[in-house]
């Protein structure tokens, strides 16, 4: 172990960094994790891979797993193909129709995630591995000592589509609009008048509290903080006005939302010329077309596709398959205020009913993970093991019921028509009949789901989607850290919690977890958070399902994020 | 004449103005809030209520449907309430491509029925003919989604010989837009064959049975010569009727197939419009469909009457 | 599918038969029409299907809904014909499926032929202002595919089983009233008919006893052509989805839920149902065209 070295990054570092770089070299984290968590605090890759080498003794340099340089961008990573000179050509990508229009602040579905994603920005972008952040926009974040103030210092020489410069004016004028329309992670993180520019390229971000893991909120994992333009009103939609800083600008007028929409290279992207031509997306109904046009050799790419229909994909010689677990999962919420599951008890005998090892097999082919109640992964470097995993109990769930004085419960449990979420309500029917429950699953299409059932676009509620239906399902994608997860969907007011639940006991846990610094008091924090939500089970999460994505093997450099973003700016005909 | 096309002009306009009447109703029975729908459920109140205001969807009832039959008479149908770009172009282009469809799925089965039926009915209750009623039968059960499946699996992706979405790509030349469209142009022929062939067969056989055929016959007219001057215009007449019937069929309602086969056609773009509650898309898809099957129906009977010239005369229909 | 115009036999030229003779010419025709190959084989499918519908659970090997075996197993001894994709078997998802769509389908059949031939007798018999309307409205109607008109509707006013028979049923009564009203026209001029006038009768008599006795034909035969077209549009209205929800066995939703998996080759699970739907259809028409033939005689 190098000492000195060390010394020379703790010196250098806030208390939140300092303590990742103490938990790494007392063993605590192991490499991944230290890299990962490092990168969020804002520790350089410099600082990282000095703290590795100090470590190990070894001048191996991080970069090889970790993917993204620091001052580099997504193009240049590891993946990039050795002699690229095979430039040229255009990939062919399926995705899911659009949900809505593609207001990149309003947005909620997958699809539309992804088709922004391609013309836009985030500050902090994927990195190739697909599961960390990188830098973006911004070259760089700092944290203070107790992360309440983070400053980002924002790449030189990026300019918009349609030429203008990009400055820190952009990046305070998104924030102030994702404040205003009260985005899912922003919400009680960031305040109007947050976001400062300090010069044309810092911003500084003066958070309502202290939160250490900020940058995840402003990254690819919180979807609708794109950066867009100043000038960019509340309610431009990116299909008529495109203008972002990505690696792809629309084809004007190409977006047709019953046919699909073309890209073509941002010949002034930062990030230098990418390998291919331009991107054409498709849009589907249902992933089985999807998988029939790319054996119809129409197509190369699948944003997402599931375990059942994507059979022949496995199979398939010439077709790259990437499954990864992640914390994609789907969340059966219930009215906690008024109606049948009041009642904690019944709700919690709900959640008896299920077999979710029977669940994972049948929907997913085993390529899931349980899940209990609530969201913090058992991945996260701050989940706590303290709560016992939920199985099934007809017997205690008959015996909560008759507690409650409700043998007997039926329910209408709405649903939109998406991958397996069908198939999981006729489960869910068969399996909580044995403990007395006779529901009715109800599905639609997943826009008119959304619509009417999650949200109640007749008769606007505030906060927005927070659950027509008393009983449903809905999908949520992957999050690198469970803080959107918690603030929309568990804290009271959430724009998402369509339970209505209101508990001031998980309110104070999610601000200790946010203001935690050091993973040891996040695990705490989390234990807390675990307990409550799986004691009032306001949510029932029976599993957390891989993400199945693919492309032709004709193509390289393909990495896609679980929240539906297909990144192709390093791509090309290997 | 004159006055029988101004007649049947007349009926058309009648039956157009009810069809926009009855979308309008429907569309109309259930509340909901325009704006809101296109922006979502997050954005905020004030945007929501301005573009309400823009859209006129607050005012009465009777107001809007004034401006919507007014609209239609000067030919402006609006903007999509999904996508904001005008609806008559996106309507017309998805009209051109069933339009497409549907004129290659009548030329393969056309000439095919009818050519089975006059064949069948000449050989009447022997094998062949029994063997092509069984045929027309059991196609004509057999629903189209069933043999558009059937069909893509075999023919499209264990064979390999023609493409899996039908949409080819644009600026193809005529030749690979028939190779696109082939595959559910033949799943819409099987269904119809055994209709058409049918009514041929029977229109000839009550033909060939009548007195007219048989003083044909009896002055010396070979039996090529009578089945061309005189049996098939005439067996023709109840088959050109049912076809005419038939292409406001294949031309929107044949959804499933579209489905199947990824293909936007006008029954793809308005299912996608009823469930986005886009009511000038409805509206406009609605007119269009009505409009095709008048004029397939006007087409039709003045095609029966020059083929049969008794018919003219009956004006009593 | 497609529509089909039932052409009215040409009216007898003399008075309406007496009762007892009307029995006896029914007699008649069924002996005539036990004749025919195809009445036979279509009763004999109709009935095994109203046989499965009527015993469902009772005969099914396995539960339907609730017994999951391992998720696309092939056809064996045990699994006659395989599993669908979340373990259920096959066999006895198609046997209880044939409930609903012989239910839904009847009793849309039955509300378009009762409406359109009420409403057929009306505009045939009375002509005038009220036939030229109502041929307006039934003209309209036909303008449009019955399916597209049907699909939008579900989808703007939600889906459940009533409102599928409702809205099948109200689509087909135009079609029906067609037909009626031609059957109707030819039948009033005829001398029965000018001698119940001369006495007097009330026009709801003279058709009700005098006339639709008479049309009652084309009536029935129109009847299983609608039961045929009603099972057709039932099962497509399932497979697109606004139809009958999961987890109901009904045949047009199991070949949308499954027919994707023939890609992988799972042939099964979308083949049987997608044949049970077809020998319903086929066992219809063969028996409406026997009707027809023998009625024709």
């Amino acid at each position: 172990m190098d000492y000195s070295e060390l010394d020379k990054v703790r010196r250098r570092t806030t208390p939140l960094q300092l303590d990742a770089v103490e938990s790494f070299a007392r063993g605590r984290l192991t490499r991944r994790e230290f890299i990962k968590r490092g990168t969020v605090v804002g520790l350089s890759m410099a600082s990282i891979s000095a703290v590795i080498a100090a470590c190990s003794g070894t001048t191996t340099s991080p970069s090889a797993s970790s993917g993204g340089a620091s001052a580099g961008t997504p193009s240049t990573g590891a993946s990039a193909p050795a002699g690229s000179a095979t430039a040229g050509g255009t990939i062919r990508v399926a995705c899911q129709r659009p949900a809505g229009p593609l207001d990149p602040v309003a947005m909620i579905d997958l699809a539309s995630y992804g088709l922004t994603a391609q013309t836009f920005e985030f500050l902090c972008t994927l990195a190739p591995n697909a599961t960390d952040i990188a830098p973006g926009l911004a070259e760089s974040w700092t944290p203070n000592a107790d992360n309440s103030v983070w400053t980002f210092k924002l790449r030189s020489g990026v300019k918009w589509q349609d030429g203008k410069d990009f400055t820190s004016a952009d990046v305070v004028a998104t924030m102030e609009r994702l404040v205003a329309a009260g985005n899912s992670g922003i919400k009680g993180v960031l305040d109007k008048g947050s976001a400062v520019a300090t010069d044309p390229l810092t911003v500084t971000m003066n958070l309502v509290s202290a939160n250490g893991n900020f940058p995840y909120l402003v990254s690819v994992f919180n979807a609708q903080s794109l950066i867009t333009p100043a000038d960019y009103a509340q309610g431009t939609l990116a299909d008529k006005t495109p203008n972002g800083t990505g690696a792809w600008k629309m084809v004007e007028g190409s977006y047709d939302i019953a046919s699909g929409v073309k890209f073509v290279r941002n010949d002034a992207w930062w990030g230098g010329k990418t390998p291919l031509d331009g991107t054409e997306f498709t849009f589907f109904d249902d992933t089985a077309s999807m998988v029939t046009a790319y054996q119809g050799g129409q197509i190369d790419a699948l944003v997402q596709f599931d375990v059942l229909t994507g059979a022949p994909l496995f199979n398939d010689a010439n077709f790259t398959v990437v499954d990864t677990p992640t914390t994609n999962h789907r969340q059966i919420w219930m009215h906690t205020d008024t109606g049948t599951f009041a009642d904690k008890r019944v709700r919690q005998a709900f959640a008896l009913t299920l077999d979710r090892e029977a669940l994972i097999q049948q929907l997913f082919k085993g390529k899931g993970e349980l899940a209990n109640d609530h969201v913090i992964w058992q991945h996260y470097p701050y989940f706590s093991d303290t709560v016992t995993q939920r199985a099934q109990d007809i017997a205690k769930a008959k015996q909560l019921l008759s507690d409650a004085g409700t043998p007997a419960v039926s329910a209408t449990l709405q649903y939109g028509r998406l991958n397996e979420i069908p198939d999981l309500a006729v489960l869910i029917q068969s399996q909580a009949a044995a403990a007395g429950f006779t529901i009715t699953p109800a599905g639609q299409d997943n826009g008119p789901f959304y619509d009417s059932q999650w949200c109640n676009t007749t008769k606007p509620t505030d906060p927005p989607c927070t659950g027509n239906a008393e009983f449903g399902i809905v999908d949520y994608g992957h999050r690198a850290s469970p803080d959107v997860f918690l603030n929309s969907a568990y804290k009271t007011h959430g724009v998402w919690n369509a339970s209505h639940y209101s508990n001031p006991a998980f309110d104070s846990a999610f601000t200790e977890f946010q203001s935690a610094v050091g993973v040891d008091a996040q695990k705490a924090a989390c234990a807390k958070i675990e307990q409550i939500s799986n004691d009032d089970t306001p949510i029932v999460i029976p599993y957390f399902y891989n993400y199945l994505s693919g492309n032709a093997k004709k193509f390289t450099g393909v990495y896609t994020c679980a929240l539906g973003q297909m990144f192709l700016s390093a791509a090309s005909t290997a | 004449m004159a006055r029988y096309l101004a007649r049947r002009l007349l009926l058309a306009l009648v039956t157009l103005w009810l069809l926009v009447t009855i979308v309008f109703t429907i569309s109309n029975v259930l509340p909901r809030d325009v704006g809101r729908t296109i922006l979502g459920p997050f954005a905020p109140q004030e945007s929501v209520d301005a573009l309400n205001e823009r859209l006129g969807t607050n005012r009465p009832l009777y107001i809007r449907y004034a401006e919507q039959i007014k609209g239609i008479v000067t030919l402006d149908f609006g903007e999509s309430f999904v996508s904001s770009q005008p609806v008559l172009p996106t309507i017309l282009a998805a009209a051109g491509r069933s339009a497409k469809l549907a004129g290659l799925a009548l030329l393969i089965t056309i000439p095919t029925a009818i050519a089975a039926g006059l064949y069948a009915a000449r050989r009447r209750d022997r094998k062949v003919d029994r063997a092509i009623v069984l045929l027309g039968v059991t196609s004509w059960s057999i629903p189209e989604f069933i043999t558009a499946t059937i069909l893509v699996v075999v023919v499209g992706v264990q064979l390999g010989w023609l493409p899996v979405l039908a949409t080819p790509p644009p600026d193809a030349n005529v030749l690979t837009q028939i190779r696109y469209l082939l595959m559910p142009a033949i799943a819409m022929a099987i269904v119809y064959f055994g209709y058409i062939a049918r009514m041929t067969r029977a229109g000839t056989i009550d033909v060939l049975q009548s007195d007219y055929t048989r003083t044909a016959t009896m002055k010396g007219l070979t039996t090529s010569q009578t089945m061309r001057r005189h049996v098939i215009r005439n067996a023709l007449v109840p088959t050109v009727a049912v076809i005419a019937v038939q292409i406001g069929y294949l031309f929107g309602g044949i959804i499933a197939v579209e489905k199947i086969f990824n293909y936007n056609g006008m029954g793809a773009t308005m299912l996608f419009a009823a469930q986005r509650k886009d009511l000038p898309m409805l509206t406009a898809g609605v007119i269009v469909i009505g409009i095709v099957y008048m004029l397939a129906t006007l087409t039709a009977d003045l095609l029966t009457a020059w083929m049969n010239p008794r018919i003219r005369l009956d004006a009593s229909r | 599918m497609v529509d089909v115009i039932v052409n009215p036999a040409p009216p007898a030229p003399m008075a309406a038969p007496a009762a007892s003779e009307r029995a006896q010419a029914r007699r008649e025709t069924l002996r005539l029409l036990l004749r025919r190959p195809a009445f036979i084989i279509g009763n004999i499918i109709i009935i095994s299907w109203i046989i499965c519908a009527v015993l469902g659970q009772r005969i099914t090997p396995y539960d339907p809904f609730n017994d999951f075996s391992a998720g696309h197993l092939p056809p064996s001894p045990e699994h006659w014909f395989g599993t669908d994709r979340i373990g259920r078997d096959v066999l006895s998802r198609v046997m209880v499926g044939s409930r609903d769509v012989l239910i839904v389908a009847p009793l849309a059949a039955l509300l378009g032929v009762t409406a359109g031939t009420f409403l057929g007798l009306i505009m045939g018999y009375y002509r005038g202002r009220t036939d030229d309307i109502l041929s307006r409205l039934v003209e309209a109607f036909l303008a449009l595919p019955v399916i597209l008109v049907a699909l939008l509707t579900l989808v703007v006013l939600g889906t459940s089983p009533l409102v599928v028979v409702f809205v099948v049923g109200i689509l087909f009564t135009p079609i029906v009233a067609r037909t009626v009203r031609s059957a109707v026209l030819s039948e009033r001029e005829l001398d029965y008919v000018t001698a119940a006038k001369l006495r007097g009768e009330s026009g709801f008599f003279i058709l009700s006893r005098e006339i639709f006795p008479n049309v009652l034909g084309p009536t029935v035969v129109e009847m299983t052509v609608r039961f045929g077209y009603a099972i057709f549009t039932v099962a497509t209205l399932s497979f697109l989805g606004v139809g009958l929800q999961p987890p109901s066995p009904d045949w047009g939703l199991s070949v949308s839920e499954e027919y994707t998996n023939m890609i992988a080759g799972i042939w099964w699970s979308t083949l049987f149902p997608a044949l049970a739907i077809a020998s319903t259809v086929i066992a219809v028409n063969l028996i409406a065209d026997s009707l027809q033939s023998t009625l024709n005689e």
